[in-house]
């Protein structure tokens, strides 16, 4: 099996919140013989279901670290990644959409495509993962299939096509037709396991060959043989239709339609049949790599395991056993006692243990092939780092890293809580890039940032289960920035003469906004006003300013500085003194040059009953929210708007009481702008009162 | 701020009505611009202060946001505008944009979320755009209703439809299928008719007894589907 890529699948799980990933997850891995018993994921036996590892998430019934797991079905090998559903956790949805070939989206049959499906289809469709849908939870009130395949066309633009029937919905849900087979489909035994195939009820004849005819549609102009045969009219073969979807799942033009009810143990294994029948195998994917030694230029990977390794590090976490870095392989083999190089940093690694996962236990291997994902231990590395055989200096083109927007101060208890909290907080920052550590130098205190209050709550709730670190947590604080509105000259003469040898330094240009970019430096020096050796003193200079603003502190963006004319001085003139002659050239240009404070701003949506609509778009615009639209489907409304992230605290509590629990909302990071003037006045009015305290 | 430089060279300034309530129409066959036209009269009226809702039926938010993007780039690439993040920004806050499904669209629905938004005065606005309607299969009545609504909120709005080639019917002022019949609910009907060059003619047929609005020789570039003068 292990040589066989055509064999491999490497699948993640997406959905919205509740859609029930972990309830499919948990199934599939039963039906796959790698469990024996089904822990539900609020279940009474505490032991919650697999995938979630941590105690954390099986609390709050929800995933928040993807795991890998290895299963096999029939002949097939299949590496799960089970995929965080909450938006704060994106660059971990991400991280692991980078490592997968292909997709399933999980979609409630009541709920229906709901906000974070479309953020999940978005990411989706950038790292262009051909996808799978199932429709979960038909046996609930109100499961209504049919429209869900119809709002996966209408809001996600999928051409979505059903190639099962629902036998019966709701609390009545007994099975499904097979469309392709055209085969009734029932699952016997108390959990499912035992699939019997029979021929479809006589009233639901004429409804299944009204939907095969509308599959069969769908798929023919992915396959000129099928298109033929129907044409003819002759008996179409079974592997015709798998092979036309399989060709448009892969093309990203058609997206299969499962359902089923995970919860239920109804329609598990057609799901594994249509992931071994649809999904892509690792050659089936083109994947590239930047090369290092020859200007980044763009490789594509081989997936033959006879060429170089090429791996990439997609996740790390710290385990019972010391750090365990799961890997995904795309050309080459990895064998134990092998030496591969990590190409960021340059470091030799020596191949220990290599381990395939299965959520909390492992098996030990030899060797992993080309296209597989397994864990090593003991390795030093990030996550998003490449390991390279030994000859090649590759890196896995980079992912898209958002910055942090929010940020906290934390102080230990005590000291043993200082000591463990310094641990816990190396350990994340290597697992997750979006999460950032500093001490302020001006408070001593310890500041987390990342991108959002859950994703900043779950890491302190980490630091007090996993690492035994009492904190205290300050307010919330968002990063805001300042920059420029308008050009202002500079002309500043850095002068010291303190017996000894002197300081002298001239620098004149002009500050200037930039729309683009966060800083740029323009030398338009000309016949040697200020030395060569000294320009890129000015550059470090400028940098330096550029840290902490006058209004409130924060860094300063968007600023480009042309310097044209200069002074020095034969003896007196050095590094530092051009450094502090343009620190002091920047503090002058930056006065005048109508500085402002910029807010990150969120892409808020919510979601909700149409009765509440009102008093969402209500709380919106009293927290500063422009409403961008809302989207109105049946009952169903959602409402998207960019608001400032320092009125979205404490926002779920309000929406909560708003609208009985019935309303829900995402926010992702869109775009910084400027705050209004008489906040801008207040929070440098707090900064000054601060700065005159230390 | 105001961008009264940008309203005056705008080529569809003769269609700033004067009535305080009015309806406007577009026609045209599918694919000729009428979305790309909408959304310009939008922006005139949003350059000139005024607060426009986007009704869109059967098109998502990102999409009709896409138009407004698209277009209001195009402007700030004709025109210099000192501070493009202000006017862009203020767009923004100057338009709403609501989409239904086709089945969700009615008078009532409207009007409780056009109420949501007055009654708490998160957004008053005095245009409404709506593409989208589907003229073929609503009656008069439906119509009437709306201009009534429209006339009781005192906004103005321009409503779009798609003419059939094979549909010959027309009224006495010349307005085509699907709207023949309700056309004079109409102040203004605009349609778009395709030019030898490829660029898009734009007819205007003023129902109004007032003097008749110019746009005589104004024409939808193919390229840009910008609104341009002879």
């Amino acid at each position: 099996m292990k040589k066989d890529l055509s064999k491999v699948r490497n699948i993640g799980i997406s959905a919205h919140i509740d859609s029930g990933k972990t309830t499919l997850t948990e199934r599939i891995l039963f039906f796959t013989q790698r469990i024996h018993a089904i822990h539900e994921v609020r279940g009474k036996d505490g032991v919650g279901a697999t995938m979630d590892s941590m105690d954390l998430e099986r609390e709050r019934g929800i995933t928040i670290q993807s795991a890998a797991t290895r299963c096999t079905w029939k002949d097939y090998a299949i590496n799960i990644i089970d995929t965080p559903g909450h938006v704060d956790f994106t660059i971990e949805v991400e991280r692991a959409l980078r490592v997968l070939d292909g997709a399933v989206l999980i979609l409630c049959s009541v709920g229906g495509v709901q906000s974070q499906s479309i953020t999940v289809n978005r990411q989706m469709t950038r790292y262009k993962v051909p996808r799978i849908a199932f429709i979960n939870k038909c046996d609930r009130t109100g499961a209504n299939p049919g429209r869900v395949v119809q709002q996966l066309r209408d809001k996600l633009g999928l051409n979505a096509v059903m190639v099962q029937m629902p036998i019966g919905l709701e609390s009545d849900l007994e099975g499904m037709v097979d469309l392709v087979a055209m085969q009734a489909v029932y699952f016997d035994g108390e959990q499912g396991q035992g699939l019997r195939r029979e021929e479809i009820p006589a009233h639901l004849l004429e409804e299944a060959q009204t939907k095969r005819e509308e599959l069969l549609d769908a798929v023919s102009m992915f396959s000129d043989e099928l298109m033929e045969v129907m044409l003819e009219e002759g008996e179409i073969p079974e592997t015709l239709i798998h092979e036309a979807i399989r060709k448009g799942t892969l093309a990203l033009e058609l997206t299969p339609v499962m359902i089923g009810s995970a919860y239920k143990n109804k329609g598990i294994q057609l799901l594994l049949d249509a992931v071994a029948a649809y999904l892509p195998t690792p050659m089936d994917i083109e994947n590239t790599a930047l090369d290092l030694n020859d200007n980044e230029a763009e490789k594509v990977v081989s997936n033959d395991p006879a060429d170089p390794l090429v791996a990439l590090a997609f996740k790390l976490e710290d385990g019972r056993y010391g750090q365990l870095t799961y890997i995904r392989t795309y050309q080459g083999e990895l064998k134990k006692g092998d030496t591969i190089v990590n190409s960021r940093t340059g470091k030799k690694v020596k191949v220990g243990r290599l381990v395939r996962m299965h959520a909390d236990e492992m098996e030990e291997i030899e060797e992993a092939g080309s296209g597989d994902i397994v864990a090593l231990f003991g390795v030093d590395c990030a996550s998003g780092d490449t390991f390279c055989a030994p000859e090649l200096s590759w890196s896995m083109s980079s992912m898209h890293i958002p910055a942090p927007v929010i940020s906290l101060a934390i102080k230990p208890v005590d000291n043993k809580a200082q000591i463990n909290m310094s641990k816990a907080l190396n350990r994340f920052t290597k697992e997750d890039p979006t999460f950032k550590t500093y001490v302020d130098h001006e408070t001593s205190e310890t500041i987390i940032s990342g991108m959002g209050e859950l994703h900043l709550e779950v890491y302190i709730e980490r630091m007090k289960r996993e690492y035994k670190a009492e904190v205290e947590v300050g307010a919330p604080q968002v990063a805001y920035r300042e920059t420029i509105t308008r050009r202002a000259e500079f002309d500043y003469t850095h002068k010291k003469q303190t017996g000894g040898s002197g300081q002298f330094g001239r620098v004149a240009g002009f500050v200037e906004p930039l729309e683009e970019g966060e800083y740029e430096f323009v030398d338009q020096i000309v016949g040697g006003a200020i030395p060569r050796e000294f320009i890129s003193s000015c550059d470090k200079g400028f940098q330096k300013s550029l840290d902490k603003g006058t209004l409130t502190g924060a860094p300063i963006t968007g600023v480009r500085i042309t310097i044209n004319d200069g002074a020095y001085h034969a003896v007196d003139s050095s590094d530092v003194a051009f450094q502090l002659a343009a620190i002091g050239a920047f503090r002058q240009g930056y006065d005048k040059a109508g500085a402002v404070i910029m807010e990150p701003i969120m892409k808020v949506a919510v979601e909700g009953p149409s009765e509440f609509q009102g008093g969402v778009m209500g709380s919106i615009n009293q927290r500063r929210g422009v409403i961008i639209g809302t989207f109105e489907e049946g009952a169903y409304t959602v409402v998207e708007a960019e608001v400032p992230l320092v009125e979205m605290f404490g926002y779920s509590t309000t929406l909560r009481s708003l609208t009985q629990g019935k309303a829900e909302f995402t926010m992702e990071f869109a775009t910084y702008k400027q705050v209004p003037k008489t906040l801008a006045e207040e929070l440098i009015k707090t900064f000054n009162e601060k700065k005159k305290e230390s | 701020m105001a961008y009264t430089a940008l309203t005056q060279q705008n080529p569809l300034r003769v269609l700033n009505m004067s009535k305080d309530s009015q309806m406007g129409l577009v026609m045209a066959r599918a694919g000729l611009g009428k979305t790309a036209l909408l959304v310009q009269i939008a922006l005139d009226a949003i350059l000139r202060g005024k607060r426009v809702i986007h009704v869109s039926i059967g098109q998502s938010i990102d999409k009709t946001k896409a138009w407004y993007d698209d277009i209001l780039q195009l402007i700030l690439q004709g025109h210099s505008v000192d501070r493009p993040h202000e006017l862009i920004d203020m767009v923004s806050r100057h338009r709403m944009i609501m989409t239904f499904q086709a089945s969700g669209f009615s008078r009532s629905r409207l009007e409780e979320r056009l109420n949501d938004l007055v009654l708490q005065d998160i957004f008053r606005p005095n245009c409404l755009i709506v593409d989208g309607f589907d003229f073929a299969s609503a009656d008069r009545d439906t119509l009437e209703d709306l201009k009534a609504l429209v006339e009781t909120m005192g906004l103005q709005a321009w409503f779009s439809a798609i003419r059939h080639r094979d549909d010959a019917r027309i009224s006495p002022n010349g307005v085509p299928a699907p709207c023949h019949e309700v056309d004079d609910l109409f102040d203004t009907a605009i349609l778009l008719i395709p030019q030898a060059d490829a660029s898009v003619e734009l007819q205007f047929i003023n129902n109004s007894s007032e003097q008749a609005v110019g746009g005589k020789g104004l024409r939808l570039d193919p390229t840009t589907m910008m609104v341009k003068e002879r």
